[in-house]
């Protein structure tokens, strides 16, 4: 060092911060600190919401919130699997019908609220996403897409043939003694709770080794297997963490819903809109699916109030799938960090 | 015996129409390696075709047929030039466009629900509703023109496919894109009509379905894995192990149907795509082997 | 000397990708086998890319018979008379023999010529005559190497271009490849091949190119390259294999 840096020691220094900065850039976005101050901000907010209550009536307002909430937990359960490992499921709406039923039965026989069996739901649900897993996992790319279509189409004849849970006519569920004023804030809580559960558990996930082995996965599975990466486990341990939240939510969707039917879970659309949502906020990005379910259900209620029929709805959501797909296919936070301009509060990646 | 005689022929004649339905998915598969899963939702704007035809003009939906494959065959080659041929060059093809698809499925079966509301709907000719009796087994004559119709449909595809200088070109470039080019084949072009002749078929086979089966908006997610089950047993991509395909299932679930009632006889299809998909887990989309 | 084709100071890549080929030089004379050598990423087989169409050579020129390729898409090379074999083959394998023949003349718009020709290369190719009906995806990998070459051949071509050849097959078989290859050149036919075992292309051919880093570096009569000292030290594996 004593030798060169006699000879021009500005150049020298001009050179290396220009390195510097240029090395920063190509860094990796994890070094410039987490936005912690704006989700706890977010966070409280949210906590804070039913407290609206208080003043007036503001049940839209909070079914909203609750809606989305419900939506943020399986959009980011969804993209453990659909993003971050590279299978896209067009049946997960099999593990929401799984949940809302086993709570949803639970409490039709027993009376037991599904705020407190959920998280079975979620358990059992996982134990058949564990089971699916193992069979479907196997199969890669177009293949796999396939067999969660002929999952849901099963699980959709079962349900609507199976005489214990009232078959297509579902089973009503009993009505929360709590004042109309009131009563939408215990499922909200457990939505919220749920949300941010999955959110967590979706960003851990992210970081971790085993996130890492997922991605891998996706990039190149024979690859991975090759670097020693269990694959089939890693995959089905994937499908179940993403079943158990999606599991969850669907037992408290039911409750909430005051009745169990094949067509309120079983839809395509459900299982649309978290691949959809997904797709449009940043598929395999940790605040992606946050973005999307966001953006999707404040469109959708936009139609539902503007142009109502459900036929539309789908022609629309169908019509937007193609144009994020064909011209924003990396999405909203995607887009944003290949350009090196996502908001510091969006970057959890 | 009269009666598994019966099962039988009902089972062969809906495997036509079956094999008609999905031959053209198993067509654009082979060229293009698109999964097509739209195209259910295509076969139903064919058979909305075929029952307006009917219904407005009092054309005979057989007659319509063409129309409707005609009509068909044009929306196939627009969608083409707008969805497809961009994502053409895009890394992960395969899966891309299966969303894509289901997109597009998606667009049709809510355009189709908002013009025509999701009632079901049936296109009654008067044959729809009569048959022939031998005996004491009788042949339905609306599953009987439909299967047959089918077969001839099938049987000018293959004839196309095999003998005519683009049908070559279209089975060179399912076989080998790359060769394909090489030799002067307009590869892009091929895909384009190959498409268009894909969804076409599908109009085609919709007209027919439109007598044979009663039909709405929102039936083509049903439709989607009966399809899949049969053009993944009969090998992806190869339009006669689809036909085959079809007949199987077609005559199995028949059997399922009448002994163990109707419900299950859709979950037929559904489970055999299943099983299929686990006795040969890379699917049969998974790469061909390379030949040494 | 005459000469068929001329490349000249050729620089292409993939896409927007580093060139691969850093000013290329070669040249065909009629009816001789050349052999283009050098080592793995020499840019070998993009050259032949570069000549057929595939790849659209940045700069230099690519001249057929006084005629410019530079831009022309893979079939109009084709049309022009400059057949390529890829190195995969590029057969259709559900398609028998005798449908890949045809496909080979798929330009051609005479059915009646088309069919003639046909006749003609399995007359020629007896081995491909016994198997006319049977599908080429289950003949062995000598026989596939085979039917690429005759497919090539259907258009009558002025030159032929083979990248690899030998790739995948048994040594006897790759021999029986070269048999071949001289049989077509006795019959006029121009040759140009990429090949990865040095010694033995130059050894079967008449002229030798040597390639690396995308220049060429040595072009003479495949006897001269042979015996050069410095390339058997750096491309034919030292000069104890040499000298085998």
């Amino acid at each position: 060092m004593s030798d060169t840096s006699t000879q021009n020691p500005d150049a020298v220094a001009d050179v290396l911060s220009a390195r510097e900065a240029y090395n920063a850039g190509l860094a990796r976005s994890g070094a410039r600190g987490r936005s912690w101050t704006v989700a706890a901000i977010v966070l409280i907010l949210l906590i804070a919401l039913p407290a609206l209550q208080f003043v007036g009536n503001y049940n839209y307002a909070l079914h909203m919130a609750l809606y989305t909430l419900m939506y943020v937990a399986m959009a980011s359960s969804w993209n453990i699997l659909g993003g971050y490992t590279g299978y896209v499921s067009l049946g997960h709406n099999v593990f929401f019908c799984i949940g809302g039923y086993v709570s949803g039965m639970i409490l039709a026989k027993m009376g037991v609220s599904t705020l407190i069996t959920a998280p079975l739901a979620g358990l059992v649900a996982a134990a058949v996403g564990v089971g699916v897993g193992t069979i479907t996992l196997r199969m890669r790319g177009p293949t796999f897409i396939i067999s969660s279509i002929a999952l849901l189409m099963i699980v959709r004849i079962l349900f609507d043939n199976w005489g214990y849970v009232g078959g297509a006519n579902g089973v009503t569920l009993p009505v929360t003694d709590l004042d109309v004023r009131w009563a939408k804030i215990p499922y909200y809580y457990a939505m919220l709770v749920i949300a941010l559960l999955a959110v967590v558990a979706s960003y851990r996930i992210k970081h971790s080794k085993f996130g890492l082995g997922l991605r891998a996965i996706s990039q190149d599975e024979v690859k991975a297997e090759s670097a020693g990466i269990d694959t089939a486990t890693y995959k089905v341990a994937a499908f179940a963490v993403s079943a158990f939240f999606v599991g969850m939510t669907g037992a408290i969707w039911g409750e909430y819903l005051t009745y169990l039917r094949p067509n309120i879970f079983l839809i395509i659309l459900v299982a649309a809109y978290m691949v959809l949502m997904c797709i449009i906020g940043g598929k395999g990005t940790v605040t992606g699916p946050i973005v999307g379910a966001i953006l999707i259900v404040a469109f959708n209620e936009f139609f539902a109030a503007t142009l109502g029929a459900s036929e539309i709805n789908i022609l629309a959501t169908g019509l937007i799938m193609v144009l994020v797909l064909l011209y924003f296919p990396l999405g909203v936070v995607g887009t944003l960090a290949q350009k090196g301009r996502l908001p510091r509060f969006l970057d959890w990646d | 015996m009269g009666h598994t005689l019966q099962i039988l022929i009902l089972g062969l004649c809906l495997g036509g129409v079956y094999a008609l339905m999905a031959c053209g998915l198993s067509l654009v598969f082979g060229v293009m390696r698109i999964v097509n899963l739209a195209h259910p939702s295509l076969i139903i704007a064919g058979a909305f075709i075929s029952y307006w035809c009917f219904t407005l003009f009092g054309i005979d939906p057989i007659l319509s047929l063409p129309i409707s494959a005609a009509i068909l065959f044009v929306i196939g080659l627009i969608l083409y030039k707008l969805v497809f041929e961009k994502e053409a060059r895009s890394a992960k093809y395969s899966e891309m466009t299966v969303l894509l698809t289901f997109a597009v499925a998606m667009v049709v079966d809510g355009a189709l629900g908002a013009m025509f509301s999701n009632t079901q709907r049936v296109t009654s000719p008067d044959y729809a509703t009569d048959a022939f009796f031998f005996g004491t087994i009788f042949l339905p004559k609306g599953q009987l023109y439909a299967g047959l119709i089918s077969i001839a449909i099938i049987i000018g595809l293959v004839a196309f496919l095999r003998y005519t200088r683009l049908g070559y070109a279209i089975r060179a470039t399912s076989q080998n894109r790359a060769a394909a080019e090489l030799l002067g084949v307009n590869v892009n072009f091929v895909s384009l009509i190959s498409f268009g002749i894909g969804v076409g078929l599908a109009g085609a086979a919709g007209s027919l379905v439109s007598f044979v089966f009663s039909f709405f908006p929102a039936k083509h997610w049903e439709w989607i894995a009966i399809l899949m089950s049969l053009v993944v047993l009969g090998g992806m991509g190869s339009v006669q192990g689809t036909v085959i395909g079809a007949f199987l299932l077609a005559v199995i679930s028949a059997f399922v149907g009448a002994y163990a009632g109707a419900t299950w006889s859709t979950m037929t299809f559904f489970v055999a795509l299943f099983v299929i998909l686990l006795v040969r887990p890379q699917g049969l989309f998974g790469e061909k082997p390379e030949h040494v | 000397m005459s000469e068929l084709l001329r490349v000249s100071g050729v620089v292409a890549g993939y896409g927007s990708g580093p060139a691969i080929l850093n000013g290329s030089d070669l040249t065909v004379e009629p009816g001789k086998i050349h052999c283009i050598i050098g080592p793995n990423g020499a840019g070998k087989s993009t050259l032949l890319k570069a000549i057929v169409g595939i790849l659209k050579p940045r700069e230099g020129e690519v001249v057929f018979e006084g005629e410019r390729l530079n831009g022309m898409r893979p079939d109009q090379v084709l049309r022009r008379g400059i057949a390529f074999v890829p190195q995969e083959r590029a057969l259709f394998p559900k398609m028998s023999v005798r449908e890949n023949l045809r496909m080979g003349g798929f330009v051609l718009d005479d059915r009646v010529e088309l069919q003639r020709r046909i006749d003609e290369v399995l007359e020629r190719f007896p081995v491909l005559k016994e198997r006319a009906d049977q599908l080429a995806g289950t003949m062995s990998g000598g026989q596939q190497q085979t039917l690429s070459m005759a497919r090539a051949m259907l258009l009558r071509p002025k030159i032929v271009m083979l990248d690899e050849p030998s790739l995948g097959l048994a040594p006897k078989i790759v021999q029986d490849m070269f048999d071949i290859m001289k049989m077509l050149r006795d019959e006029g036919a121009t040759i140009l091949l990429v090949e990865q075992n040095a010694m033995m292309g130059l050894k079967n051919s008449d002229w030798g190119v040597v390639l690396d880093l995308g220049r060429t570096l040595f072009e003479g009569p495949a006897k001269e390259i042979l015996s050069d000292p410095r390339i058997q030290e750096l491309y034919l594996g030292g000069r104890s294999s040499a000298a085998a």
